[in-house]
């Protein structure tokens, strides 16, 4: 922060005293002011001489908005007229309103020009055929200011009621996208400070002098609160959360406000008498000026310029007004809105800074060449560009120094995801990042901590501090708890015996891990661990028993319930990638060797803590091509589960015996009946594995995470993809007995799996009674399905007796009663020779001579 | 029991049945297993949903103790499309939910024991009970529901459609004609009766004269004729 910098600078007596606004033209050459009387004036920049006047247009001027061509001011007369700056008068008058006209802006291509007047319907005229017109009619009362996206889509409208509109203009019939609540004042049309919406030059954020409670003291002790326009507050496009504010810089309302053109510094003017200059990146003050009054001020385009009018009717131009040691600030390329997590924020389109310079065209002079055709905007590649690419398709490419389109659209032989840019330097593998399982990343200021079927625990961002919220779904059994958090904690895990937190390494501190149990017969005995200095937490998991915390040294640290620390050794495959536990097994993932697309195999160990023995080394986690591990967590019943990028959710079967292991997919969430229509555009984000179930939380509209607030939980039955999507039962009753004979088989081998499961299970662990009486129930259940095929079998056939026979072959059942039952079925459908058969496997069976 | 009551069940009756209904629930609270004279009940672990009777479900919406997930059919979507289907079909009602096709049991083929309206019910057909149900949910579950604004006027608007061709219906039941009811829900048929049955009796009785004149032709000629009219009494006899 710099102290007062003043340069006395000489008004220049523009207009009458009186309400005065001002613009430059595009290309910067020229400023054309508007105020009280019937003369609008147009400087030439560098110039000192006298401007030019324009005699024949309206008094009490109100708004003025300029193309290279052509400028429009808009008047109390309620008239929008339109003067040509090649004849310097009057062409037409665009439109005619009731009542005063307050603002005028114009789309960026200059096609457009919105109209707000006090009626309280916005027009949005054509300039070039004034009869097509668009009306926006959502807002309430009458609107006070206007302004369109830099991509010249949207128009955000501030309204006198206090909210903001924005609109959708890309269509033919402008839509309402989004009504913004608390964040400007509400003030009447007619009212000094300003409501104004800017928005930022990346046209990621807006920003607005926002409501803001100010003191007011009266006498020497009474203290009245007033709402005033102090602040300028940014909120994101994407999710109109907002973000960082320019706080604590005027003491009075905020009447002007603009973005430098690069957007990395703004200009507020406020009642206060200051003009402030702010840094857009760390909203700190670089520069104050002492100006009264000031109405409307303009940046230069591209010159270090600073022109602004004051209500006296004076005008001001300000050179070399950014002082010259933040002067590199205004010189660079655009720079992206400062966001309070860069997490949420698409890279903004790479602009070099002579694109600034818009007018310097790489390629001149071959006459009739098609851009002097087509006129500097349509081939230029800028943020003005009606395509704006906002998911990274391409379909908006940029285009390099040489007015050409880049190569970037070409995939680099190496991969789908990298680019040539990768290719240039040195090659390198590309390494599984980090994650959480359960936790979203920073949206606004919001996210998820941890997600699972207990609860979750989320975090709101305050700035200086975070707010940590734990919510559970079983009301009754836990108490929801609140706390704030000076520690930033980043991620958590939450089972039915207590939270588990830990945060990254801040200030010099060393990474934590917090540990609070829900409820304990002493009390509540929660404790926290420092890591050594300079490890970093990676993921962190919590068991019935233990405490996994990975970190950015490769370690895996088990810590007790209690905090004690138990085992600590380093991975085997690094950079470690996720952990997870359940009771005394913990699985751990890491990057391993590079595989064959240059992508690192993603290994996992799975090892009992407490009898220290590994059961799988270094295994391989099954990923297809190019896919992701989404998220790991344990079942219900403690068999390691993934999620992967292509929508497959797999289970490990046969984990605990070594070498044995295998990926097993369970659901292939591409293939659901909810699907088949082809209409939904739909993704799911897994909670967990459950009661034979899979829950998960449906995301639509190509969102990527569940956001506030909390989306319910789905669950759905695990169908193995063996055949093609299966018709939808609902399409008659007489169902072709081919559909029905897949599903059977389906859900044969699905419960070929959950039998393995459950005996794996109960050979591993003291089985419950209820465990071995399930077992028994599951068996009863897989003979029963094999019956049904056996059934089928028969009805198809006497040459499918084959077939039917090794059917029955597969039946789990001792005792014989379930091949007994086999012969009847066989019986019922005439097939006499094949009931033979199968006594006879039975006989065999019985005095225990099948075994091969 | 002095007073005749009106043949057929009152809508008090039937809103008493349709709380046999089976819907989703989201559990707030444990709670074991039930044994409930209609069959136990699964123990509810929040948050896995379970089905429960209707009326169990409301007793703990009310008690704050669990939320209701309302049927894929009571979506405003999905309302709209079978709004626009009854009205773009003037002669035909949307048509019932398909049957499961190999019930479990035998005996779950009548509406109040099919799971017509889990969670897992299919979204384009209206259920026996829809009405009914739907009131039932958006006066105890609004906040449950998707738009409930939304749907209270589809469902009247639906309503409005499917009693308006019901009565339209009854032009045709002077002669020989019938109304084909497939699809309408059971508080429809209540409330249609009144409206129905009257329409059928003031026909008859107009139609008096000219049954007294054909039973006496009849008389005369035998007893060849009298099975077709007795048919014809029948069909128009809701």
């Amino acid at each position: 922060m710099t102290a007062i910098t003043q340069q006395r600078l000489r008004g220049r007596p523009a207009h009458p005293p009186g309400q005065t606004y001002l613009t430059y033209t595009p290309d910067g050459k020229r400023l054309i002011t508007a105020g009280s009387n019937n003369a609008i004036r147009i400087y030439t920049t560098g110039s000192d001489g006298e401007p030019i006047n324009v005699d024949d247009c309206q008094e009490l001027n109100t708004a003025v908005v300029a193309t290279n061509d052509f400028f429009a001011a808009g008047s109390e007369d309620g008239t929008v007229c339109v003067y040509s700056l090649g004849t310097n008068m009057l062409d037409k008058v665009l439109v005619r309103c009731t009542l005063p006209v307050r603002d005028v802006a114009l789309s960026p291509d200059g096609d457009w020009a919105a109209v707000a007047s006090d009626e309280l319907v916005v027009k949005v005229v054509n300039t070039r055929d004034m009869s097509r017109v668009l009306y926006l009619r959502e807002q309430s009362k009458p609107v006070k200011h206007l302004a369109f996206h830099p991509s010249g889509s949207y128009l955000a409208v501030s309204c006198s009621d206090g909210l903001v509109y924005v609109y959708s203009l890309s269509t033919e019939d402008p839509q309402l996208v989004k009504k913004v609540d608390g964040l400007i004042r509400s003030l009447e049309t007619d009212e000094e400070a300003s409501s104004r919406i800017i928005w930022h030059p990346d046209g990621t954020a807006l920003a607005a002098p926002t409501a803001t409670r100010g003191t007011l003291y009266c006498g020497k002790y009474a203290a009245a609160l007033i709402w005033a326009s102090l602040d300028i507050q940014m909120i994101s496009r994407v999710d109109w959360e907002r973000q960082r504010a320019f706080a604590s810089g005027h003491m009075g309302d905020i009447t002007a406000l603009a973005w430098s053109p690069n957007g990395a510094l703004l200009a507020s003017a406020g009642m206060d008498r200051k003009l402030l200059l702010w840094e857009t990146k760390t909203q700190k003050i670089i520069a104050r000026y002492e100006y009264p009054s000031i109405v409307s001020l303009v940046w230069h385009p591209t010159e270090n310029i600073l022109s602004f009018t004051n209500s006296d009717g004076e005008l001001f131009i300000y050179t070399d007004f950014v002082p010259s040691e933040h002067l590199n600030l205004l010189k660079k390329p655009l720079q992206s809105a400062p966001f309070i997590h860069q997490t949420n924020v698409r890279e903004p389109p790479v602009i070099t800074a002579d694109h600034l310079q818009r007018n310097v065209r790489a390629r001149r002079g071959t006459p009739d060449s098609l851009d002097d055709i087509l006129g500097p905007d349509m081939m230029q590649d800028d943020e003005d560009d009606f395509i704006v690419d906002d998911d990274g398709a391409g379909y908006a490419e940029g285009v390099n120094g040489h007015g050409k389109r880049s190569n970037e659209h070409l995939d680099a032989p190496g991969g789908l995801v990298y680019k040539r840019r990768a290719m240039n330097d040195s090659w390198r593998p590309r390494f599984h990042p980090s994650f959480q399982p359960g936790s979203t990343p920073w949206r606004g200021n919001r996210k998820y901590l941890c997600l699972n079927l207990i609860g979750c625990v989320w975090t709101v961002d305050q700035d200086t501090h975070n707010t940590i919220t734990v919510e559970f779904y079983d009301r009754e059994y836990h108490r929801d708890f609140h706390f704030t958090d000076p520690y930033l904690y980043d991620k958590a895990c939450i089972n039915d015996y207590g939270t588990l937190f830990s945060c990254p390494p801040l200030n010099g501190a060393p990474a934590m891990i917090f540990y609070r149990p829900h409820e304990t017969w002493t009390s509540r005995a929660d404790w926290r661990t420092k890591l050594p200095v300079g490890e970093d937490v990676t993921s962190i998991s919590l068991s019935d028993s233990y405490v996994v915390v990975t970190t950015s040294t490769n370690y895996v640290r088990v810590f007790t319930l209690y905090g004690m620390p138990f085992r600590v050794y380093r991975q085997k495959s690094s950079p470690t990638v996720t952990c997870a536990s359940w009771r005394d097994y913990v699985l751990t993932m890491g990057n391993g060797p590079v595989g064959g697309d240059g992508k690192t195999r993603l290994l996992y160990t799975i090892e009992n803590i407490k009898r220290d023995e590994i059961c799988q080394n270094e295994d391989i986690v099954a990923l297809p091509e190019g896919g992701e591990v989404k998220s790991v967590f344990f079942s219900d019943n403690g068999d390691p589960c993934i999620y992967d990028s292509t929508g497959v959710l797999l289970i490990l079967l046969h984990w605990r015996s070594p070498g044995q292991a295998r990926w097993v997919p369970l659901l292939n969430t591409n293939l659901l009946d909810r699907l088949a229509g082809g209409r939904k555009e739909e993704s799911y984000w897994p909670v967990a594995v459950a009661q034979d179930k899979f829950h998960c939380i449906i995301l639509k509209g190509g969102e990527k995470y569940p956001y506030f607030p909390r989306p319910l939980l789905s669950e759905f039955d695990f169908r193995i993809p063996l055949s093609p999507e299966v018709v939808s039962l609902s399409e008659g009753t007489d169902e072709p007995s081919g559909t029905e004979a897949t599903k059977l088989e389906e859900s044969f081998v699905r419960n070929s799996v959950t039998l393995a499961l459950l005996e794996d299970l109960i050979a591993a662990t003291t089985a419950t009674h209820f465990q071995r009486s399930d077992l028994v129930r599951k068996e009863l259940e897989f003979d029963k399905i094999l019956l049904q095929l056996l059934a089928i079998e028969c009805r198809e056939g006497e040459e499918r007796g084959a077939k039917a026979l090794e059917i029955v072959g597969q039946m789990r059942d001792r005792s014989g009663k379930m091949i007994e039952a086999a012969g009847k079925v066989a019986n019922r459908y005439g097939r006499n020779l094949l009931e033979e058969k199968i006594r006879e496997l039975g006989e065999k069976r019985l005095v225990g001579m099948d075994e091969e | 029991m002095a007073l005749p009551s009106p043949p057929g069940l009152t809508p008090l009756e039937i809103a008493f049945l349709c709380e046999m209904e089976m819907v989703t629930v989201v559990p707030r609270q444990r709670l074991e297993g039930l044994e409930l004279l209609g069959g136990p009940t699964k123990p509810l672990h929040p948050p896995h949903r379970t089905s429960l009777p209707l009326w169990l479900a409301l007793l703990l919406k009310r008690q704050r103790r669990a939320n209701i997930l309302p049927p894929p059919w009571f979506h405003p979507t999905a309302l709209t499309s079978i709004l626009d289907f009854e009205r773009s079909n003037t002669d035909q009602f949307t048509p019932p939910p398909p049957l499961p096709p190999s019930p479990p049991g035998t005996a779950t083929t009548s509406p109040p024991f099919l799971s017509s309206s889990t969670a897992d019910a299919p979204d384009g057909a209206l259920p026996y009970h829809w009405l009914e149900l739907g009131e039932i949910l958006l006066d105890a579950a609004p906040d449950d529901i998707v738009d409930p604004d939304a749907v209270r006027r589809l469902m009247r608007d639906l309503r409005e459609v499917r009693m308006a061709k019901m009565r339209a219906g009854v032009a045709v039941l002077d002669g020989s004609g019938m109304v084909g009811l497939k699809g309408v829900g059971g508080m429809e048929v209540s409330e249609g009766r009144a409206f129905i049955s009257g329409v059928v009796d003031g026909l008859r009785k107009i139609g008096a004269s000219r049954e007294q004149a054909l039973r006496e032709r009849e008389a005369e000629e035998g007893d060849d004729a009298y099975e077709d009219i007795a048919e014809n009494a029948g069909e128009m006899d809701l």
